[in-house]
């Protein structure tokens, strides 16, 4: 199959987007991080609707106003939060698998309920791959966000899909929940009755000083808790600062911390959180493992 | 001698190796030689092991893996590996226009600029692991005069290449970034390199020693970054 390459162009962008695929995994030995799609189902469902290979590169979008123009035809597909979209100035109602047309303008408006988009091109999209993966990644990858004006390269499609403009069946019930599913970490021993009593009972809610590193709530949890020997820490991750803020490490978070690690979200928990917006509220719930 | 260790289920996939020790030579060699256990033993049964000063933790494939993990977990027999005797010397200028908190940092431990300097740079660290950034070194051995808590409100940035102290610890930034440790030099050593496979010079092991270098040294060093020598 001879495949040509095709240029998009991203003629509007908020802060915060990039492309994303699976991270790169098994470099944490040098300090790298994870990376990777924030809500791996939704990048998931995205390659898996357009019929592409599962490490195939999306673009996450945290921000509405974007836009972005195909030089050549091809299909894209869209999971994730839910948003106005709008093919060529025509809005597609529900519509998440589409077929483009050489020149045609894609743009992603208000988001109706979710944080972060996904838009995943047929093939995959092609930006430069450094150390295994094109996700990107501040210190790695020449670009840390998607900037106005960036071109991205992908494979045209000569045939595109007849079937396209479907409604392939894409729920987003799954992130609507204020209740977070969470196991004990690492250091959650260190925690007393008090904090215990606290960190189950009460409702967080998500401070604008978040972003794929990690998401900081808003309320403090006081603590005296010690400083510890730097360990290993993982996306989900939630660590206790001395000052009493509570992080939640999401994908692009460092490998090692020093801050006691009271809980670890599973991965499922942690889809939720991407698609969480600041001032949203949270309640965590304790599983044993 | 052993130390005690157990094996901790965090989440279906993800468990921790814990050891109840202090970060030492003895400690390191023990991590290390369960290392080499895991890469020959469970290779095809994890997707990722990380490395702290006294943990290693494991993201495992599936959960079956980590009970089977578990469940032998006490009957391992794990050989210490011997540490590393590489040795690299790694230049760094002390002067203040990169050491912008050596002047504070001696005055809080009652020190000459000078006696700071010989001090961090008169022994040899061990390199733990990589963490907080790519290529960030995890340098255990810092003199007991210089430990020093980390400043309470970060810099907004530190430069790359910037030599600091925080806790117990030293390291040197490999990229420009937020940063909360004091900073007493400037390395002109390239720490991360993505075009080398691995992008970093030295293994968990090895050891570390800081040579001071001058101002018009640093200079030319800046233009042209040397590889670190071995000794």
């Amino acid at each position: 199959m001879s495949k040509e390459l095709a240029i998009a162009t991203v003629l509007k962008t908020g802060p915060g987007s990039s492309i994303q695929g699976l991270g790169r995994i098994g470099q944490a030995k040098y300090g790298i991080p994870l990376s990777g799609a924030l809500d791996m189902k939704s990048f998931e469902w995205v390659n898996h609707i357009l019929q592409n290979e599962v490490f195939n590169a999306a673009m996450e979008i945290s921000q509405p106003g974007f836009q972005i123009k195909f030089d050549s035809n091809t299909s894209v597909a869209i999971a994730g939060a839910q948003a106005l979209i709008r093919l060529n100035g025509d809005e597609l109602e529900g519509i998440n698998l589409i077929s483009i047309r050489a020149n045609d303008v894609l743009e992603i408006g208000a988001f109706l309920s979710g944080a972060r988009l996904y838009l995943g091109v047929r093939y995959g999209f092609k930006s430069p791959k450094i150390l295994g993966s094109r996700s990107f990644y501040a210190g790695l990858t020449e670009d840390s966000f998607l900037s106005k004006g960036a071109k991205i390269k992908y494979f045209t499609e000569s045939n595109p899909n007849s079937e396209l403009n479907a409604k392939p069946k894409w729920s987003t019930d799954w992130f609507q929940t204020e209740e977070i599913l969470v196991y004990p970490g690492p250091d959650f021993h260190l925690l007393n009755e008090n904090l215990r009593e606290k960190l189950f009972s009460e409702s967080f809610r998500i401070s604008p000083q978040s972003n794929r590193m990690g998401v900081q709530l808003l309320e403090l949890l006081e603590n005296e808790l010690p400083e510890l020997p730097t360990n290993p820490v993982f996306p989900g991750t939630v660590q206790l600062t001395s000052g009493g803020k509570i992080v939640i490490l999401l994908r692009d978070a460092q490998v090692t911390g020093g801050y006691p690690r009271i809980l670890q979200l599973p991965e499922e928990s942690q889809w939720i959180m991407a698609q969480k917006w600041p001032g949203n509220k949270l309640l965590f719930k304790l599983k044993k493992p | 001698m052993e130390i005690k260790t157990n094996y901790t289920v965090i989440s279906p996939l993800l468990g921790e190796v814990k050891w109840e020790s202090s970060p030492d030579d003895f400690l390191l060699s023990t991590q290390l030689g369960f290392l080499d256990f895991l890469e020959k033993d469970w290779k095809d049964q994890f997707k990722e092991v990380r490395q702290g000063f006294t943990a290693l933790s494991i993201l495992w494939k599936n959960p079956e893996a980590q009970m089977t993990f578990q469940r032998q977990f006490q009957k391992f027999k794990i050989k210490p590996k011997e540490l590393s005797t590489q040795i690299w010397e790694i230049p760094v200028c002390y002067a203040p226009e990169y050491g912008y908190d050596l002047g504070a940092l001696a005055v809080a431990r009652r020190l000459t600029v000078n006696e700071l300097i010989v001090l961090h740079s008169s022994v040899t660290y061990r390199l733990h692991f990589f963490g907080f950034l790519p290529g960030f070194p995890y340098l255990n051995g810092l003199p007991r005069q210089l430990h020093t808590p980390r400043k309470s409100i970060p810099d907004r940035t530190v430069d790359a290449g910037s030599v600091a102290i925080g806790g117990s610890q030293t390291g040197i930034y490999p990229q420009e970034s937020p940063g909360g440790w004091h900073i007493i030099g400037r390395s002109p050593v390239r720490l991360f390199d993505l075009l080398k496979e691995p992008p970093v010079f030295a293994s968990p092991g090895d050891r570390w020693k800081f040579e001071s270098i001058d101002p018009d040294t640093m200079d030319k060093m800046l233009i042209t970054p040397p590889f670190p020598r071995k000794r």
